[in-house]
């Protein structure tokens, strides 16, 4: 990780012979990114004690019913046995991690005869499309509206991006979704007798992807073009952009090579992880929009209890977390290089 | 901020057979009306995936929604719901004693890939089902206490494969030839033929199951029996027709199974959606990709005013009654008194008539319209709150006695709403100050089934099939914490009920369970609210839908799609 | 155009001069003041808090519809109809009365919530940014955890073994505990990401080899530097916990119906979005305007405390 200038590298630990490899800056950034890989170990680890742990703590069990008849004890003995649920819980414990160490994730017990991994293969592929389309709207959008936001602050354009953060913060998913819904396919529908509409929910690599991805989208380009625009200005405000603009740099220099440089270590830092929250799913905008993915299945697995199923969708998570934060980890390096990784 | 909020999915658990209301046209399609070929296509929404493709393993009306149309049991429900006909079985013959009933199977009946159903068929079929590692959803009660040799169903070692042999080789289960199949009873039961309808007494091939798995496999095993049902090409069905593809949480599409006995259906395609937001439904139904859909309740008075919906739309009576349950084993619960108070200091026709918009139709009793047994003539539960009042003070209860006790109410948006209510009428009627608890629905199952809830509801019930034995040992004492939540006390009721079931004379069972019916009214069992009824728009061009008040959940007339088509639109 | 708006419309602050020498504080209230946004900001939460106060006082006294009072004869309708401003919700019960009773609770957990994650979330990130090394290692790990922290499930448990009722506020705490134990982790990162970048720049350095302690060059240079963003990230954060009040109250963690929250009435709006979209717009706008306070003021505070700013 980052360290202070002068400190001894903690490569010089290492021997000798890989001396050569740790000095050069690419071979450091390698050792460092495999220390990092490695630090997932025990990361998923703590993450699967914990989510075992509250799994089990929750109350209800995977056989009880939303409604009418119950199993009966029986039943319900027969199935704890068919998945192994009789045995003591560390035991349970024990046996999952093992299966984990080799891929094993399991039997879901939602959906009979289906592999947790067969589950997650199938629902992934979707919400991952709509999370990537998102992000790919919130990089340039979010950036750019910060950016010009900051520089032309009080303008009305200053105005216009801040009135859109506002109504982007203030009326959730399930809102613009519904509404969204209700103009672009409803009302387009019978305005153009039929011609024109977005298809209000369902799967196709089509206009189906318009109204899901600028849903999940719009509060993060929220958010990011009011956080660009805040870390702008407490750039702009430094001594030395004042003394480029002074030297009469033309604008696109000082905002490239000077302003935006120095600014976009917040909205890394954020983009990170809200790219793992895109690509593992919205269950909000899964639903409205009806889209088959695993922010859904993550949610109804953890309310119809399906204990494999939640905690292979939360060992998902949990690397993409931790991979989405060693890229910004890195990424820290190149925008601005006196940040320094050991 | 990232928590992924909760979902709103109302399932009832109870899956409907039944009742008919026939709507649609009597006298067949003219051909020149008929739509071509190719725009033989039905959309539907069926709202959530099966969580098996496998008949016997299914219990939710969702799954039924599949597996019914893609398998076929012996006999079905007749269009009107007022008794059985012939379905894989061709004609059936019961004992003079009861216990033995023979059914002869159709000669021309086929499974999709062209072989014959063999009376074989179904003994795997059953014995797939009650294979008590399996662990199916709906034997208990149906089959375990029905056919001979299940009574001991629960007490077979599962780890043991010779156990589960044994068990399953004493069922009373045969097929002296090809075309006939036996089922022994333990006891006589009127209601048998009704059993034999639930979709999850399928016939099942055996060389399908164990091609599927690799071979054959020990009867303790409980994956490889399930590996043909994970794939299209592997679920070989009966039934009018077959899976041609499965897109898991998407849809599921059926296609006309050419071999079926009755002759391919009209549609050449129906595609059921897995949509669980009903506002996106109902946008579908709007831009054109949905044909059928129930409506929101929200969105009902829009329906009604709009000019072009309110021509598609159609309700009809579910066999489906919702209560409030109370714990008995709570003071003052246990007292019939204090529960007739709380029962009779609902306005029901308010409830009904405004928050539910006129669909849900109120109910006094327990049987609901529709079926043999419904008996609207006692009122012993109709809202009076002057009488509700004077019966808690006979009980000597006061209201900062009551105002501890909680509605325990699941979170869906519905029950949210009629629950305030509901907390309001008892509030504003008996002068009380009581609390609604809105908990998720695992939690509220789990705390109910431990009997730790005050007031319970609204929990209903929908027929399994319209014999009114499916419905009265809801409230057996043994079932104390499985389905009568309350736990209450019902002197002489059960053996009255067990009695009316093993009763073959049909006018001596009626007499016995209109008793039950009263001690139920009477008692303040529970306190009865509304019978449920669908509102769903179907468009114009569906024709030939035969509706019945058995249907599974907003997919309209699905017993009978066979004989449904589109017209030329 | 060489000069951008912003670097002239800073020009004429530098030269303001105070004729006394004031204290850190006085000084930001006196620049405060004179952002006109930052007043209004201001004047909205004001405003918001006098509703929340007077709100019950003014059912009590009959002169606002009761919250919770049903009328299922005219249930679903728009605004303006049989006397009811802003309409009536899916029981009949007036909205301008909800949304007003509500704003006590709403206003409680967005600004509640916040200044739970905040000492939390700064904690972590100075010392992560500032110590480097281990240290950070271990505690961006420990973040990494918690990002990936199943909080519905957290959520289902505390349901099931920690239920408080009595009071609002009391229903509330483990919603504030809910929401706070999860989000800190953003904030976290977000000022140990600062304080990466700004640690390394020249005055730091300078700082630093003057021998300054490393708390005080923390508290001095490094949060100043890093404000905001951080104000940002907090006044985001406000409608989003007032949304999660909503599905923790839908899960069974917090304020129970009838008891009006503006969260609840948005989830309860969108079911109706086709009857009666007011429903949703009306409790959405009230979020709106808290959210636009809230930015107003955090920019005025921003500006106002930023040391270059200072005489």
């Amino acid at each position: 990780m980052a360290v202070i200038a002068g400190r001894p590298k903690r490569g010089a630990l290492l021997p000798k012979q890989f001396a050569a490899v740790t000095d050069s800056r690419l071979g450091s950034l390698g050792v460092y990114v495999l220390r990092r890989v490695l630090w997932m170990i025990p990361v998923v680890f703590f993450v699967i004690v914990i989510t075992f742990s509250l799994m089990h703590l929750a109350s209800g069990s995977p056989w009880d019913k939303a409604g009418g008849r119950q199993l009966s004890q029986v039943v319900i003995d027969n199935l704890n046995r068919k998945y192994g649920l009789n045995r003591p819980i560390y035991e349970q414990f024990a046996l999952y991690v093992w299966n984990v160490l080799h891929f094993d994730f399991g039997l879901s017990y939602q959906y009979q005869g289906k592999t947790v991994v067969e589950l997650i293969g199938g629902g992934w592929p979707y919400t991952a499309t709509i999370g990537v389309l998102a992000f790919a709207l919130i990089v340039p959008f979010g950036i750019g509206l910060g950016v010009i936001a900051a520089l032309r602050q009080n303008s009305r354009v200053d105005y216009a991006t801040m009135g859109f953060a506002t109504f982007a913060a203030s009326f959730p998913n399930f809102v613009i979704g519904a509404l969204m819904i209700v103009f672009f396919s409803v009302l387009m529908y019978k305005w153009t007798g039929g011609e024109f509409f977005l298809p209000a929910g369902g799967w196709g690599v089509d206009d189906h992807l318009v109204m899901p991805a600028v849903t999940l989208a719009l509060l993060p380009i929220a958010y990011t073009a009011r956080l660009t625009r805040a870390s702008t200005l407490e750039v702009i405000r430094q001594d030395y952009v004042r003394t480029a603009w002074a030297k009469g740099l033309s604008e696109r220099l000082v905002v490239v090579r000077h302003v935006l440089k120095n600014a976009l270590i917040p909205v890394v830092t954020t983009l990170g992880p809200t790219f793992a929250f895109l690509v593992t799913g919205s269950v909000i905008v899964e639903q409205v929009f009806s889209i088959p993915g695993i922010g859904r299945a993550f949610v109804q697995a953890v309310n119809s209890r399906d204990y494999p199923m939640i905690l292979g969708t939360t060992v998902l998570f949990s690397l993409v977390i931790a991979v989405a934060n060693l890229i910004v980890d890195i990424l820290y390096v190149f925008i601005d290089p006196r940040v320094r990784l050991t | 901020m990232h928590l992924r909020s909760g979902i709103r999915a109302f399932t009832l658990a109870t899956a409907g057979i039944v009742l008919a209301t026939a709507c649609g046209g009597t006298s067949g399609p003219q051909s020149q009306d008929l739509a071509s070929p190719d725009k033989q296509v039905l959309n539907v929404n069926d709202g959530t995936e099966p969580n098996s493709y496998d008949p016997t393993q299914q219990t939710y009306t969702y799954e039924a929604g599949v597996g019914r149309e893609v398998f076929e049991t012996l006999l079905k429900s007749n269009k009107d719901g007022t008794d059985v006909q012939p379905g894989a079985a061709e004609s059936y013959k019961v004992s003079s004693d009861g216990l033995t009933y023979t059914f002869t199977l159709r000669s021309n009946a086929k499974w999709s890939d062209g072989q014959a159903v063999k009376a074989a068929d179904f003994v795997y079929g059953y014995k797939h089902l009650l294979n008590p590692a399996l662990a199916a959803g709906y034997v208990d009660p149906f089959f375990d206490s029905t056919i001979a040799g299940a009574d001991g169903y629960g007490s077979v070692d599962v780890s043991s494969a010779s156990a589960i042999d044994t068990f399953v080789s004493g069922l009373g289960l045969s097929a002296p030839d090809d075309k006939t199949f036996v089922i022994k009873l333990q006891h006589p039961a009127a209601f048998f033929k009704w059993v034999v309808t639930l979709w999850v007494a399928s016939p099942i091939r055996q060389d399908v199951v164990e091609k599927a798995a690799g071979g054959s496999f020990s009867s303790s095993d409980t994956t490889k029996p399930e590996v043909w049902a994970q794939k299209a090409e592997t679920i070989i069905g009966n039934g009018p027709f077959k899976i041609s593809e499965i897109v898991s949480k998407d849809h599921v599409t059926l296609v006309p199974n050419p071999n079926y006995w009755g002759g391919a259906p009209k549609f050449t395609k129906i595609t059921e959606w897995f949509i669980e937001d009903a506002n996106t439904a109902f946008a579908k139904y709007q831009t054109g990709d949905l044909d059928a859909m129930t409506v929101p309740l929200a969105n009902v008075d829009l329906v009604r005013n709009d000019p072009k919906l309110s021509k598609e739309a159609k309700v009809y009576p579910k066999l489906t009654t919702f209560w409030m349950t109370f714990n008995a084993k709570r003071t003052p619960f246990d007292k019939p008194d204090v529960r007739m108070a709380f029962a009779k200091s609902i306005d029901r026709d308010k409830l009904n008539k405004q928050v539910q918009h006129d669909i849900q139709q109120s109910i006094l009793s327990f049987i609901p319209k529709g079926m043999a047994g419904y008996d609207p003539s006692n009122k012993a539960q109709a809202f009076d709150a002057a009488a509700a009042k004077q019966l808690l003070q006979k009980a000597g209860v006061s209201a900062s006695d009551l105002n501890k006790f909680k509605l325990l109410t699941r979170n869906t948006t519905r029950n949210k709403t009629l629950n305030q209510f509901i907390v309001d009428q008892w509030n504003t009627n008996l002068g009380l100050n009581m609390q609604l608890e809105v908990i998720d629905s695992k939690t509220v199952t789990s705390r109910i089934r431990k009997g730790d809830f005050d007031i319970y509801g609204p929990d209903g019930w929908g027929a399994d099939y319209p014999d009114q034995q499916d419905w009265f040992d809801i409230f057996f004492k043994a079932s104390c914490h499985s389905l009568n939540w309350g736990c209450v006390d019902l002197p002489g009721y059960d053996d009255l009920v067990k009695q009316a079931d093993t009763e073959l004379d049909q006018a001596k069972r009626n007499a016995d369970y209109k008793k039950a019916q009263d001690q139920l009214i009477n008692s303040a069992a529970v306190a009865f609210i509304f019978q449920d009824y669908e509102y769903n728009l179907i468009k114009g061009y569906v024709g030939g839908l035969t509706i019945t008040a058995g249907d599974d959940q907003s997919l309209p007339g699905n017993f009978f799609w066979h004989d449904a088509y589109i017209l030329k639109h | 155009m060489a000069i951008p708006v912003a670097a002239m419309e800073q020009a004429p602050i530098d030269w303001e001069v105070p004729e006394v020498q004031v204290g850190l504080w006085a000084d930001a209230w006196v620049r405060f003041r004179r952002n006109r946004l930052a007043v209004v900001g201001l004047t909205i939460i004001t405003f918001l808090i006098v509703v929340a106060l007077v709100s019950p006082l003014l059912v009590h006294f009959g002169l606002l519809a009761n919250p919770i009072k049903q009328n299922v004869d005219s249930i679903e309708t728009g605004p303006g109809v049989n006397g009811h401003l802003f309409g009536t919700d899916i029981l009949g019960r007036d909205t301008l009365s909800r949304l007003m009773i509500g704003s006590e609770v709403s206003l409680t957990v967005g600004l509640l919530v916040q200044a739970i994650i905040f000492p939390i979330g700064l904690t972590i990130g100075l010392t992560a940014g500032y110590f480097g090394g281990r240290i950070d290692n271990l505690l961006m790990r420990f973040t990494d955890i918690w990002y990936a922290f199943p909080d519905l499930l957290f959520v289902l448990v505390v349901v099931s073994v920690w239920r408080l009722s009595g009071s609002w506020f009391f229903q509330l705490i483990p919603i504030f505990g809910a929401i706070a134990l999860v989000n800190w982790v953003g904030l976290a990162r977000l000022v140990r990401g600062q304080v990466l970048s700004i640690k390394e720049k020249e005055y730091i350095e300078a700082a630093r080899s003057s021998g300054s302690p490393p708390l005080k060059l923390i508290l001095r240079h490094l949060l100043p530097n890093s404000l905001g963003p951080i104000i940002v990230t907090l006044t985001f954060g406000i409608p989003q916990a007032i949304f999660l009040e909503a599905v923790l109250s839908f899960l069974g963690v917090g304020i129970q119906p009838p008891q009006p929250t503006w969260g609840q009435m948005v989830a309860d709006g969108v079911e109706a979005i086709y009857p009666n979209p007011t429903g949703v717009v009306f409790p959405a706008l009230a979020i709106g305007f808290t959210l636009l306070a809230f930015s107003f003021i955090g920019d005025g505070l921003r500006d106002a405390l930023d040391p270059r700013m200072r005489r």
